[in-house]
């Protein structure tokens, strides 16, 4: 994918195995976190990230429907990935599509927990209007602008602002049937998710940049929650691992994760200050 | 072909010995009784049988339980589209589901989700540079799906490469791990796996003891991972055993 040179190879696995990466950075060091809230006003909820270069968008659109007869008291959520061929050539065509299915699955099945429900990022029961009459579907769309490595991690941050900005009206349902709405109510979102991509020989490194993802042998993908609770893992990248190292890299995440959530908090919290001052000027 | 079956079809639990002593604290909480009546780290009968399909290069049909999939494996052959020249073999892997595999007609799983974990899982087994420039196709159909899909799937797959010559570095099983309220059920069936709260899928190469793909959904703390791990590790290696013996006694079937 990536042209690299022999020399540059080199220097990218000589960096890691000293601790100091070709940004300056440690093993597992994040780079820094831009986040921006309410950036589309046409969705209930929306946020932008970036990671470095990595740029995306999340969106949250929430609406009316019926529930899943086989869970009729809880609502439902659908989450796409959208890899857009101006970020890097290769998401044009099959790549994209081989690739945006892969994020929204992992991130699906990190959001969204087990079958039951538990351990889910999102509160699904509180999505319920009507006992399996009525609930809301929320639509949860990422889009990639721009593609420098850990995808994922940079899509997960920003749906967890971009939930964190959603409001959805509130609904009460009368006798006579008519509906009520009154606006600005937030949807529940508990728990939050952090990824950790590792990899790299023997060292494990943390938001891996596009160069140094060409150059490790697998990466494994972990969603935490504040309670330090795994919730989710992926696998990725070919080569194998053994059982103890996978232990290890679960530990590991675990520490940056702890480190990560503060930041990201503080950043969503202060870009939301942000938005508010704009609404009010 | 009556012997074969006979001897493929025999049941496989992760070291029944050092379970049995763990098994009492997990079950103190509630008296679980599984829909089919297995223990909660007791695995399905499985039965596998190599060469399914004569037209394919190799094949391999497996039932554990209602699960039943077939896998064909063609080639190493062209690379169809115009690919760049590469050192390493590709390996193209589709897994399709019948439309009357599950309950309600055409409500199937994710099959393009399938098919990419199937290809993850199996890619670090596969020696690539074994067969530069081509391809190999490794195409999954789900003739019934009873809980336990994707683990039953790999290992099907993993045997019908065998069956095809394809160089491995070993066999690769897989097996998964759902989790409701304290209990952890080993291989489960669907019924089981609607009311989940969290599974753990390992695939992994039972005699270097190296894991190729690994999935965890829900709510797990560290020690439950461990637990869960442990149990998947047991399983996948009686599971390769009996993958052994089946390719064992398929080579040897037609010199008798």
């Amino acid at each position: 994918m990536v042209g690299l040179s022999l020399g540059e190879q080199n220097f990218i696995k000589g960096g890691i195995s000293q601790d100091l990466r070709t940004d300056g950075r440690k093993r597992l060091t994040y780079r820094p976190i831009f986040v921006e809230t309410g950036i589309i006003p046409q969705a209930s909820g929306s946020a932008r990230v970036k990671l470095g270069v990595t740029d995306v968008i999340a969106s949250v659109k929430a609406e009316l429907g019926r529930p899943n007869p086989s869970y009729p008291d809880k609502g439902k959520v659908s989450i796409y990935v959208d890899c857009s061929p101006t970020a890097e050539p290769t998401f044009e065509g099959r790549g994209g599509e081989e690739f945006s299915t892969e994020l929204s699955s992992a991130l699906q099945k990190c959001l969204l927990g087990g079958k039951s429900g538990a351990g889910a990022g999102i509160d699904l029961s509180s999505l319920c209007i009507v006992g399996g009459k009525v609930c809301w579907d929320l639509y949860i769309d990422g889009l990639v602008v721009s593609s420098d490595g850990n995808v994922l991690d940079a899509l997960g941050a920003a749906i967890k602002a971009a939930l964190s900005n959603t409001a959805i009206p509130k609904v009460q349902v009368s006798a006579n049937a008519s509906s009520d709405e009154q606006p600005e109510v937030d949807v529940s979102d508990e728990e939050f998710l952090q990824f950790d991509t590792s990899g790299v020989g023997r060292h494990y490194i943390a938001d891996a940049t596009t160069a140094e993802e060409s150059q490790m042998s697998s990466a494994v993908s972990l969603s935490i929650n504040r309670q330090g609770q795994i919730c989710g893992l992926m696998k990725r990248g070919g080569a194998v691992l053994d059982s103890s190292m996978i232990l290890d890299m679960i530990s590991v995440a675990k520490h940056v994760s702890e480190q990560l959530i503060k930041r990201l908090d503080s950043e969503i919290a202060a870009a939301e200050a942000c938005d508010d001052d704009e609404m009010e000027l | 072909m009556a012997g074969k079956s006979s001897a493929a079809a025999a049941t496989y639990s992760p070291s029944l010995t050092g379970q049995r002593k763990k098994r009492p604290p997990i079950q103190t909480d509630s008296e679980w009784v599984r829909p089919d009546g297995r223990g909660l780290h007791q695995c399905r009968p499985a039965f596998l049988k190599t060469g399914a399909v004569n037209s394919a290069s190799g094949s391999a049909y497996a039932e554990f339980g209602n699960t039943k999939v077939i896998v064909s494996v063609f080639g190493p052959r062209e690379s169809k589209k115009a690919m760049m020249y590469s050192n390493a073999g590709r390996l193209n892997c589709n897994v399709s589901y019948t439309t009357f595999a599950s309950p309600v007609r055409g409500q199937t799983p994710e099959a393009k989700d399938l098919s990419s974990m199937l290809h993850k899982a199996l890619e670090g087994a596969i020696i690539l540079k074994s067969f530069p420039k081509t391809t190999v196709d490794v195409f999954a159909l789900v003739l019934e799906s009873g809980g336990g899909d994707l683990p039953v799937i790999t290992s099907c797959a993993s045997l019908a490469l065998a069956d095809a010559g394809i160089m491995l570095y070993d066999m690769v099983a897989s097996v998964s791990v759902s989790c409701i309220g304290k209990n952890l059920l080993i291989d489960p069936v669907s019924e089981e796996e609607s009311y989940q709260d969290g599974s753990l899928m390992i695939t992994c190469m039972p005699s270097r003891n190296e894991v190729t793909q690994m999935t965890v959904t829900g709510e797990w703390s560290t020690t439950k991972i461990n637990e869960g791990m442990q149990l998947c590790l047991d399983a996948c290696s009686k599971l390769g055993k009996i993958m052994r013996s089946c390719l064992k006694e398929a080579a040897s079937g037609p010199q008798d």
